[in-house]
């Protein structure tokens, strides 16, 4: 459930590279954007935005999100984010984990529950937390 | 395979416009435009005036309909508005409430 790659199932909703949708998107199942989005979207299941896509919009929310296209708005998601090579995002971003891999573009504010390790300030605290970071 | 699937727990209010097909399983308030075909599978509620080069509907189409080529209402559909298209078929089983014209 955690895999940040999404599944393909038979009932995966998917906005084809030529479609835009302009208006509200919201549901329960996984969504697979290869074209336009502009407006919200809110899904309880994971997002994809494909390289060449683009999401423009207030606030996006999901479950695992994997980002290869644009992104332009504020992203709350209750699982992990990947901002894959190609990437653009610009918006503050709010995850469980966030990776972001080598030539994504990224914008904004990260919220993020992660520890620090020591030399990067985590050991002005008084005594560093045991648990690893999560994820890297 | 369609390339725009809109699937069954998903719901758009708004428009949603394409150079290829889409098929709706979910629910769509607003419009739907396709440069090609346009199918509304069973389960499925659109609230949409819809335009393509053909239209299929097996689940709930509330709107006006313009096809290029053809609109087939197979059974089990429900639809409520007009509907423009060269040629039209109705299924038996197919609700239907509205005015056509294939005078185009």
């Amino acid at each position: 459930m955690a895999a940040v790659r999404t599944t393909t199932r038979n009932e995966e909703a998917r906005i084809g590279s030529g479609a835009r949708v302009h208006g509200r998107i919201h549901g329960d199942g996984d969504l697979v954007v290869e074209g336009q989005v502009e407006g919200d979207v809110a899904l309880r299941g994971n997002l994809t935005i494909a390289a060449g896509a683009s999401v423009s919009s207030e606030v996006v929310e999901a479950h695992a999100v994997t980002i290869a296209g644009s992104l332009e708005g504020e992203l709350n998601a209750s699982g992990p984010v990947r901002l894959a090579a190609g990437a653009r995002v610009r918006g503050n971003l709010r995850g469980s984990a966030v990776a972001i891999e080598d030539g994504a573009r990224f914008t904004g504010r990260l919220d993020c529950e992660f520890d620090l390790p020591p030399e990067l300030g985590g050991a002005a605290r008084a005594e560093p937390r045991p648990r690893a970071s999560s994820r890297r | 395979m369609a390339s725009t699937v809109i699937g069954a727990g998903i719901t758009i209010e708004g428009d949603i416009t394409t150079d290829d097909d889409i098929v709706v399983q979910g629910t769509v308030r607003g419009k739907v435009t396709a440069k090609e075909g346009v199918t509304i599978e069973h389960g499925a509620s659109v609230e949409a005036d819809v335009t393509g080069s053909s239209l299929t509907v097996a689940g709930a189409l509330t709107g006006n309909v313009n096809a290029n080529d053809r609109v087939d209402l197979q059974s089990g559909s429900r639809v409520i508005g007009n509907v423009k298209a060269a040629r039209v078929t109705i299924a038996d089983g197919a609700q239907f409430k509205g005015n056509v014209d294939m005078d185009v």
